[in-house]
């Protein structure tokens, strides 16, 4: 029996998720694990109070927060094209293992001596290439469609091997596992400011690949049949869409370490708020990615002051309930 | 067939071996025997072999001599005291991942639910980490782990549907394996390096550092588990139909599901406990046992033997290749394990059950 | 004549004949002793649905009875509760004067076997070891094969005709030899009831017919089956009791010549038609339908 599902105008709830993303910045600036308080932070803020304190907000939260606003930009717009390429509601880039193929790729650039932030970004980009094909090819398979969750097992396997590579790595080669250490949790905290630099448009870039295969993905949604009747070409969408993705993912994963649960949390809200066309819920993952990143990092830091959670685990404690949500609705949801 | 002449000559249907006849009648597998000594052989000679292996490096002759305690002193007191323990470990915890695996298998009617991937692991790993680094309790570590994996299978099979609709409990245990797992990271990251090392050892599955204590729990577990699960295994075969199959045929589902589940939490905490979180091993151990028995029936003992197996063969990969490096299991089993799996999902084109 | 003899829990000794000579169309006399299923104040329901309420009915036995109506009514509801499948919200289904949650499950299996809809079988089983399962209800932990379990198997499979493919596995037979397999599955259950669910839906003409008259022999034999089928013709063909179920409830109860009437058809299925009896079997047969079903039905 079908439900009947509220769904928001567009344009409102878009302003709505806007407001919300610079409520959350604000935030961002005024909080954090350290002993500043919220009055001197916001001193801070406008230019005035202690050197340390300036220093603080505008040298390192600043950057962090337009940080996590790129990345859950980045996060929350491939997970959408990724669910809706896929057709699986449970697809995203950690879960899939795209983000563990980037930052794969990453520790073995470090282990091989490549240092320049720039190769990383690229080399991140390659990583999450690899982790699209392998999803790619779990599309093409008769029967996916029907069994959602071996594209989750053929993600979890492969981000299983890499994790055990990874740490293969680590035990050989200390001067590799000090730099990665570092690195391999995903936090928006302590990166160095060129990563903004480099993210910036890569970020772009990728967000216009996907945006122009929004139209053929939504004819996909139909069914492959169906979309080719209209005239689509299904399996070259699907590649261009996964082109995008990998770009997004690779990098953010190399700007923040892999951020796992962002691109499952953001396209199910976004798909609540105003329905399952891939052309509405793209537009308002984009604006729900960066709230959802935000409020993220700033709990992580206030979680175990004056020590800072890794990000990952505030994302995996929002995203295991989402994930478990969705597979208990009657049944899973056909993109 | 006339019923006067049948009790002379019973036979046992195709493929089966019929002990008694009368009153107390009983099927072997044929197939099934074949597979387990099979297994069986190749366990020890694996064991033995990694028994040799190390340094110094003994012969063959020498090893055998030092387990019965013939041969020089020191050869005795290294196999018997340093190595020894460390297979049995590794034997255990294999065969109880490799018992777990099948058992859950059957009960989801999916190859691909195991307890590593429904969180048990990771539930077993939080609770056990917690008694170390967080919660200052009197039990032991493995009790804990006991408690964790139970937690978590309690959450998996309630939140996903009591286990007959597999795919939606296999994805909820991976919800709440994130969310072990994220827990466990959550305490390491607010405690002091201290106690973060003294954890360690739990995230990852290692079989370096095991009590004797804890070995001795599994053996116990092992040793009671793996006769009830053979004794379910005839209600076992049933669930391989559809429930309401099953229920026509008389058969209690509910109990025998939440029975399995018991038995399986129970063997997988101790193997945690005993060798941490070695993954794979509780998915590959009943595809080699069910490929080398056939699909008659549900291969209990031989994924009991294949688990040991590869738990043996890995530690002793583990050991070798890198050598003096050691390589913890744990990591050898996904480098190889990761791949396997990988095909098996690639490669399958029906649904599976 | 192939007989086995067999001494039932409550003591009847009981023969299962299995005379197999279709050309002279003998019926064998037989004994299952007379079991009856009914229902008292029957309500189902899944979730917060409630699909069949009230429902209260005594199925006649040793006669094939046939439950009918229009997708949704219910009819396969009725049937897992019927079966135990399904716990009732309220009332209870009665097994030869007894609450039928009263009896343990492997007790009910002695008496009542079920096929469901869509009943699926492990990959790789043969033929014959899914017929070997049909006497799961009588094996025990250290009583796990007996002389009367293959010779019943071995009658099961002469009763469906499956002897020269009793080694094959089931998903290389046809729709209708996998049909007959399972049935078979019951047969070696050897249960004086029988419920089918949908037994045709997936089958062609040829392989349905083919179905049907195993069930009709089956019947013949004194079992008493309970048949939710949606094909209405073939419902009045080959059942002696019809019940037609709509919204959950019995709209008309009895002998298929005797109930299905113009008025019933339309009520059912929204389809106005003629009806014709069948020469020979007396079944009505329904020509030119139209469909006069309304927007708010």
């Amino acid at each position: 029996m079908p439900r009947h599902t509220k769904r928001m105008p567009l344009r409102r709830t878009a302003i709505a998720c806007a407001a919300l993303v610079g409520i959350l910045m604000f935030a961002s600036m005024l909080w954090g694990a350290g002993s500043l308080t919220v009055l001197q932070s916001l001193q801070a803020l406008l230019g005035r109070g202690s050197e340390e304190a300036i220093f603080i907000v505008h040298e390192l939260r600043g950057p962090r927060t337009v940080l996590a606003v790129l990345v859950g930009l980045a996060l929350g717009a491939s997970g959408t094209i990724m669910q809706s390429a896929t057709r699986n509601p449970l697809a995203e880039p950690g879960l899939l293992g795209v983000s563990a193929g980037a930052s794969f790729a990453v520790v073995l650039a470090i282990y091989f001596g490549a240092d320049s932030v720039g190769l990383h970004f690229s080399i991140a980009i390659l990583g999450s290439l690899a982790g699209c094909f392998l999803v790619l090819m779990t599309t093409q398979l008769r029967g996916a469609g029907a069994d959602p969750v071996r594209l989750v097992l053929a993600g979890a396997a492969f981000s299983s091997i890499l994790i055990a590579v990874t740490t293969l790595i680590l035990l050989h080669d200390q001067r590799t596992a000090d730099e990665i250490r570092f690195w391999v949790i995903g936090a928006l905290g302590g990166r160095p400011t060129s990563n903004l630099v480099w993210a910036a448009p890569g970020i772009l870039g990728g967000l216009v690949l996907v945006a122009i295969t929004t139209p053929a993905l939504a004819a996909l949604s139909l069914g492959e049949k169906v979309a080719l009747g209209l005239g689509h070409r299904p399996a070259f969408t699907r590649l261009l869409a996964m082109t995008g993705v990998a770009i997004l993912v690779g990098t953010a994963t190399a700007a923040a370490g892999p951020i796992a649960f962002a691109g499952l949390i953001v396209p199910y809200f976004a798909r609540r708020l105003v329905g399952p066309d891939v052309r509405r819920a793209l537009p308002i993952a984009m604006v729900l990615g960066p709230s959802v990143v935000l409020l993220s990092d700033i709990l992580s830091r206030l979680a175990v002051r004056p020590y800072e959670l890794p990000i990952g685990v505030v994302t995996a404690c929002i995203g295991a309930p989402v994930l478990i949500a969705v597979v208990r609705s009657h049944r899973l949801p056909r993109l | 067939m006339n019923s006067t002449s049948m009790k002379s000559s019973i036979r046992g249907p195709r493929g089966f071996w019929l002990l008694g006849g009368g009153n107390i009648s009983i099927l072997v597998n044929q197939r099934g025997v074949w597979a387990g000594t099979f297994l069986l052989c190749l366990l020890v000679l694996t064991a033995l072999w990694s028994l040799t292996a190390g340094t110094p490096a003994l012969t063959l002759a020498e090893t055998i001599g030092a387990l019965i305690g013939a041969g020089e002193g020191f050869n005795v007191f290294m196999i018997q005291e340093l190595r020894l323990p460390r297979i049995v470990a590794g034997i255990l915890s294999g065969a109880a991942l490799g018992v777990g695996g099948c058992l859950l298998q059957t009960l989801a009617r999916n190859r691909l639910a195991t307890p590593g991937i429904i969180g048990i692991d990771d539930g077993a790993t939080a609770f056990a980490v917690a008694s170390i680094v967080a919660i200052p309790t009197s039990l032991a570590p493995p009790m804990l782990a006991l408690i964790g994996a139970a937690t978590a299978a309690a959450l998996a099979f309630g939140l996903g549907g009591g286990g007959s609709r597999g795919y939606r409990f296999i994805v909820v245990g991976i919800a709440i394996g994130a969310l072990f797992g994220a827990l466990t990271n959550f305490m390491l990251a607010r405690t002091d390096i201290d106690s973060a090392n003294l954890a360690y050892p739990w995230t990852v599955g290692s079989l370096n550092a095991r009590s004797a204590s804890t070995v001795a729990l599994l053996a116990g577990c092992v040793a009671i588990c793996l006769p009830i699960a053979k004794i379910l295994g005839r209600d076992l075969q049933l669930l391989r139909f559809s429930d309401a199959v099953a229920v026509g045929l008389g058969t209690r589902v509910k109990r025998t599901r939440l029975a399995i589940l018991i038995v399986t939490v129970c063997l997988t905490a101790f193997a945690v406990a005993v060798a941490g979180p070695v993954g794979l091993v509780s998915l590959a151990a009943p595809e080699i046992a069910r490929h080398l028995t056939g699909h008659r029936g549900v291969p209990v003992i031989n994924s009991a033997w294949a688990g040991a197996w590869i738990m043996t063969a890995a530690d002793w990969v583990g050991r070798t290749v890198f050598a003096p490096v050691e390589i913890p299991v744990g990591v050898i089993t996904a480098v190889i394990g990761g791949p396997y799996l990988l095909w098996i999902l690639l490669r399958e084109p029906r649904r599976t059950a | 004549m192939d007989t086995s003899t067999r001494t039932s829990a409550n003591g009847l000794t009981q023969t299962m004949d299995i005379s197999t000579t279709p050309a002279s169309g003998q019926k064998a006399a037989r004994a299952y002793p007379p079991t009856e299923l009914s229902t008292k104040d029957l309500s189902l329901g899944y979730g917060e649905r409630k699909i069949v309420d009230q429902l209260s009915l005594c199925i006649p036995p040793g006669k094939v009875t046939a439950i009918v109506g229009p997708n949704g009514c219910g009819k396969s509801t009725l049937l897992a509760g019927l079966a135990r499948i399904l716990t009732p919200r309220s009332g209870t289904v009665l097994l030869d004067g007894r609450a039928i949650s009263s009896m343990s499950t492997r007790e009910v299996a002695h008496k009542l076997a079920l096929l469901p809809q869509d009943a699926s079988a492990p990959d790789g089983l043969t033929v014959e070891e899914l017929i070997q399962f049909g006497r799961q209800p009588y094996r025990g932990l250290m009583r796990q094969w007996s002389a009367q379990d293959a010779a019943i198997v071995q009658a099961a499979l002469k009763a469906t005709q499956l002897e020269t493919l009793a080694d094959r596995p089931l998903d290389a037979l046809s729709g209708g030899q996998r049909q007959r397999a399972w049935i078979a599955m019951t047969v070696a259950q050897d249960t004086p009831l029988l419920l089918l669910d949908e037994p045709t839906s997936a089958l062609d003409l040829g392989h349905q017919i083919e179905v049907l008259e195993l069930v009709r022999k089956l019947s013949n034999q004194g079992k008493t089956v309970i048949m939710v089928i949606h094909d209405l013709p073939s419902a009045c063909r080959y059942a002696d009791h019809l019940i037609a179920i709509h919204r959950g409830a019995i709209i008309a109860e009895g002998k298929p010549a005797d109930i299905v009437t113009e008025a019933l058809v339309e009520r059912l299925y929204g389809v106005r038609c003629t009806l014709l009896s069948e020469p020979g079997t007396g079944a009505p047969l329904i020509i030119n339908p139209v469909s006069i079903r309304h927007e708010n039905d």
